[in-house]
């Protein structure tokens, strides 16, 4: 029981770890980015060269150190990355969600054959640093060190988030561009800025996602789709544009998930989770939490 | 002379099917190759999904990422009945490594021709009705339309996985022969030739049906829709209505093209259904030139073409990067893809050189 | 407004124009004169998600095909290849399998990984009297006269293996694989075998081909508490599991496994320090002590670096090159009739053994090695056959299979 609920808890921090990028790029910004998997997949490589990097050139007693090193690597990475997919590409098209939903996937065939022309088609070696190594084992039950430790990472980036959003300065700009761009531009803020700096801290994040799944499965090109699809879900079903709401949508299908697979196949689990989400947005098309305006077209 | 002034696109299709209909000559005459023959022949099936999603993207502004699935289901259909008709109605081997001692009900639909034809349009168009019904009622939009689109497809592709008694799982049906049977090898290039006339007399009709709708007032009410929803809706049109036909309209020229695809391909694999398929059809759609239908049959031959003969031996890695730059090139700078540039840019660009020139003269 | 009229016209027109070239552009051609290379056809998915197993497979091809050239080549003649991408998509496989025969009229075609990908192009070989040489383990219950099955059939890698846990005193046995045609098979002959041998099978559960969460199968073992589980997942997945397993203390001493589908490759995107003391089954290793086998390792590393590793697979691959030259030379043709008419019998040296094809089921006769993980990544062999084992994809030597009926209908 304390195990179902633990699985269900972890699995829901990966996928919250994982859309919480998005939540910001989509929820706040209203672009698709559909290479935002491949952005996890660049902080996943990162986190690769990072410990590669303590191997070759640093001495083996400071190599658990790699993982934090890879983690500040990673983010910043990626928040370049994103920087520069914003100048170049997303700016362009605002206020044309579609169409930055299909040029962002062009983007992502181009990051994902990168990927295989960089680092080769087979996977990379990632090894967890010592202290995240194992777990902790109570009773019957064994708690893996890295998936605490990505519970933890979850709520410092939620924290992060937050403060930054609601908490400073900039987070005011932020808030203030999304909700009504001209206003904010006669106020003199440089919405240009703000776009390229929140587009970037969501794919700074997704840069932080890839460094945590780096420890519990494959790094190859094509570990950014097998996340992409619950990422977006828990953004859509939590309702776009709250932070809270991506938190109880990743939640709802972390849970949901482990609790099916206890009764099927983990096949049919993802196909039944997948099918309820949609009945579920038939009634609230808006998800969970929804932000009022009294705008027609909402 | 003013006919054709009028009817631009319709000539373009026009040349496009002459071409086309030569290919079976210039075979028998031993010119071309059998396999262009029948990649040509998969192309049309794939333009016939193009046209369909133009219908729903480009005239009526719903983008949906999972076509593919409507394009499996139909393609799923005449399997089933090929490959009973291959087992001559007894069960099939993965059925017995499933445990199953008895033909499903689900293949019993597909045990006779008349029944699967009608069975193979009508449970994509079903399902497609029924969602349509229920997300257009609510009035879904926009990328949430698109993002519910593609769970559907994954939900689906999931499930094909899981049945394997029932569907093979991910090897899907295979080693099934065409409707008039094989098509592969110089011996039977009569069939393949019949298959192929019946492909390209499929997407005739088809284009036909789609440029006689939206040349209609119909056809107008989709763009009103597009470009004004609100409008269109207090002008007192039930926009729902119209969306969900159309959507259902494309749901059945994507089945149609999974049929004859299967014919075509001698196999049919829930590789189909994935995203990525998915989204590589709206691809065809947006180089091509979304909303003018020509565009859609463009697209889909050209980037299949560029793709069969540029992604082998050392090219294979660049061709991945020239289709992504491709796709990100033409959504920033060409909205209206290859059609737009030939109706739009080029000659705004000629126009701008003349009075260019104009002035200097001057 | 008028000019825009006509150019929209002419425009059009070298629209239709551009298109009708890129048709025609579609056909080659060629033509087989005895000068000329012999072309073989080279068909794997170089991207996708298989991109990660299959690329190491066309590179023990391509070396194979290399030092065959350098060596003088076939019947005289030097071999030239043409590759195609699979993309991972059965469709495009079945595809570019006409391609190769049709277009580039190749002598044969090596290529494959998957069973999806094997069955959709079987027909497309078997309707142009074409052949494949197919270089991967797999789940047997198929024949056919226009593939070579260079690899192991279950009876040469799944029984041996579920044999030999049976004997070491494995009692619980626990199933676990990707939802896919291999596993469900393998899975199948193994419940026969072990409820023959009174072994019980104390669960079976089949991941989703993308799962990267085994939280929930690690618990269902754990509740059914086996010796042993067998692992007939692939590709992404093995790596989720294991490095999951690890994740809750789990190492070979609390809990064996038996896998059929880790080889040397996989070891080094998984972890020697997690896969430590598991056991594989395969037929050939990197450390397999034969002469000819250290030759290959090395001109392997020699020609893609030096951290490359070799697996199985890869010398099935490997192997299949030179078997197809050996018949060839046999024949003193590269027709397919003449090839299939002397393959039987035709054994070769390979890295793993001496080799020999059964010419009834086009399938290859091999030694079976178990292996075990080493702490430094290597797998050494714990146990081998003494002789080759004949090749048997349908069973029905075996009496607990003919019983239980696994084999097809027809």
């Amino acid at each position: 029981m304390v195990g179902t609920l633990f699985n269900g808890l972890s699995l829901s921090s990966i996928i919250l770890l994982t859309s919480l990028g998005l939540a910001i790029t989509f929820g706040l910004m209203r672009v698709i980015n559909m290479a935002h998997g491949e952005f996890l997949m660049i902080g996943a490589y990162v986190t690769y060269v990072v410990q590669q990097f303590f191997i070759s050139y640093l001495p083996e007693s400071m190599f658990d150190l790699y993982y934090f090193a890879a983690i500040i690597a990673a983010f910043t990475v990626t928040f370049l990355f994103g920087v520069l997919l914003e100048k170049l590409v997303i700016s362009r098209l605002y206020g044309r969600e579609i169409d930055s939903l299909l040029a962002t996937w062009g983007i992502s065939l181009i990051l994902q054959q990168a990927a295989r022309t960089i680092f080769g088609t087979q996977g990379v070696l990632v090894t967890s640093p010592g202290f995240l190594k194992g777990g902790l084992s109570i009773g019957n039950t064994t708690f893996s060190y890295n998936r605490l430790f990505i519970l933890l990472m979850v709520g410092l980036c939620m924290l992060i988030v937050w403060f930054a959003m609601y908490k400073s300065g900039f987070g005011a700009q932020m808030r203030a561009t999304m909700q009504n761009r001209p206003m904010a531009q006669c106020m003199g803020i440089n919405t240009r800025k703000v776009d390229s700096v929140t587009f970037g801290i969501g794919s700074g994040l997704a840069g932080i996602a890839g460094c945590s799944v780096a420890l519990l499965g494959s790094i190859d090109s094509t570990v950014g789709q097998s996340y992409i699809v619950n990422s977006f879900m828990a953004v859509v079903l939590g309702g776009v544009g709250k932070l809270l709401g991506t938190v109880f949508g990743s939640g709802i299908i972390g849970f949901v998930s482990i609790l099916f697979e206890k009764f099927t196949s983990a096949s049919i689990a993802k196909a039944i989770v997948l099918i309820i989400i949609i009945i579920f947005l038939q009634k609230k098309p808006q998800g969970l939490f929804v932000v009022r305006s009294r705008s027609l077209d909402e | 002379m003013k006919l054709i002034k009028k009817n631009g696109y319709n000539v373009c299709f026009g040349i496009i099917v002459i071409i086309l209909g030569v290919m079976p000559l210039l075979l028998q005459a031993d010119m071309i190759k059998s396999t262009t023959v029948l990649y040509l022949a998969k192309c049309m099936c794939f333009a016939m999904v193009a046209i369909g999603l133009d219908l729903i993207w480009g005239y009526t502004g719903i983008l949906s990422l999972g076509h593919g699935l409507y394009f499996a289901l139909g393609a799923y259909g005449m399997g089933m009945y090929l490959k009973l008709q291959a087992t001559g109605g007894k069960i099939t081997d993965f059925m017995q490594v499933g445990g199953l001692t008895e033909l499903p009900a689900v293949w019993k639909m597909f045990r006779y021709l008349p029944n699967t034809l009608i069975f193979m349009l009508l449970i994509p168009g079903a399902l497609a009705g029924i969602l349509g019904y229920f997300i257009f009622k609510s009035r879904v939009k926009g990328v949430y339309f698109s993002i519910i689109s593609q769970a559907l497809t994954w939900a689906a592709y999931s499930l094909f996985i899981a049945l394997s008694p029932y569907t093979n799982g991910n090897v899907g049906i295979t080693e099934i022969k065409s409707l008039f049977g094989s098509i592969k090898g110089p011996k039977n290039q009569g069939n393949l030739i019949t298959l192929f006339y019946v492909t390209l007399v499929m997407l005739i009709l088809i284009y036909a049906l789609s440029r006689f709708l939206v040349t209609r007032k119909f056809g107008k009410l989709l763009i009103a829709i597009r470009d004004g929803e609100n409008r269109t809706y207090f002008s007192g049109y039930c926009v729902s209505r119209y969306k969900n036909v159309v959507y259902v309209l494309s749901a059945v020229y994507a089945a149609l093209a999974g049929a004859l695809f299967v014919n075509l391909n001698g196999s049919v694999t829930p590789t189909q259904m994935t995203i990525s398929t998915s989204v590589t059809m709206v691809i065809w759609v947006a180089i091509g030139g979304r909303g003018t239908l020509i565009g859609a049959v463009i697209g889909a031959f050209l980037v299949n073409l560029c793709e069969y003969n540029l992604s082998s031996g050392s090219l294979v890695e660049i061709w991945q990067y020239i289709i992504g730059a491709l796709f990100v090139i033409v959504i920033l700078f060409f909205k209206g893809g290859i059609v737009g540039i030939v109706t739009d840019q080029i000659p705004a660009l000629i126009r701008r050189k003349r009075r260019k020139s104009g002035r200097e003269e001057a | 407004m008028r000019s825009k009229g006509i150019l929209k016209r002419i425009m059009c027109a070298a629209l239709a124009g551009v298109m009708a070239f890129s048709m025609t552009a579609c056909g080659g051609s060629g033509s087989g004169d005895s000068s000329e290379p012999i072309k073989v056809g080279l068909l794997h998915s170089l991207t996708g998600s298989m991109a990660i197993s299959e690329v190491s497979v066309r590179d023990a091809e391509v070396l194979a095909i290399n030092e065959i050239n350098e060596a003088g080549g076939v019947l005289g003649r030097q071999i030239e290849y043409v590759e195609e991408d699979g993309a991972s998509d059965p469709s495009t496989f079945a595809t570019k399998a006409e391609k190769l025969i049709v277009d580039d009229e190749v002598a044969t075609v090596f290529g494959c990984w998957t069973s999806s990908s094997r069955k959709a192009v079987k027909s497309v070989f078997e309707d142009y009297e074409n052949l494949l040489w197919y270089p991967v383990q797999y789940e047997g219950m198929e024949d056919s006269s226009n593939i070579m099955y260079m690899g192991a059939a279950p009876n040469q890698q799944i029984v041996p293996a579920i044999e030999y846990l049976i004997d070491q005193g494995y009692k619980k046995f626990f199933l676990l694989g990707s939802d896919y045609v291999f596993p469900r098979t393998a899975n199948m002959i193994i419940n026969a075998q072990c409820k023959a041998a009174g072994v019980e099978v104390v669960g079976e559960e089949y991941a989703d081909m993308e799962q990267t969460d085994f939280s929930s199968i690690i618990s269902k073992i754990e509740a059914a508490k086996p010796d042993v589980i067998i692992n007939t997942l692939n590709g992404t997945g093995n790596v989720s599991f294991f490095k999951q397993l690890a994740e809750k203390n789990y190492t070979s001493d609390d809990l064996m496994t038996m896998s059929f589908s880790i080889a040397e490759e996989e070891v080094a995107t998984i972890g020697a320090d997690i896969l430590k003391g598991h056991m594989v089954s395969w037929n050939y290793y990197m450390t397999t002590d034969t002469e000819r086998n250290k030759e290959f390792v090395e001109a392997y590393q020699k020609a893609y670096g030096k951290d490359r590793v070799t697996s199985d697979p890869a010398e099935a691959a490997y192997d299949a090159v030179y078997m197809w030259a050996a018949a060839c030379e046999k024949a003193e043709s590269t027709d397919v009739e003449d090839i299939l008419e002397v393959v039987d019998g035709l054994s070769i040296e390979a890295p793993e053994g001496t080799i020999t094809v059964n010419g009834e089921n086009h399938h290859i006769s091999k030694p079976v090695r178990i292996g075990q993980v080493s702490e430094d990544g290597k797998i050494n062999e714990i146990y081998a056959t003494e002789k080759p084992v004949e090749p048997d994809p349908y069973l029905t030597t075996y009496d607990w299979a003919v019983e239980a009926g696994v084999q097809p209908l027809e």
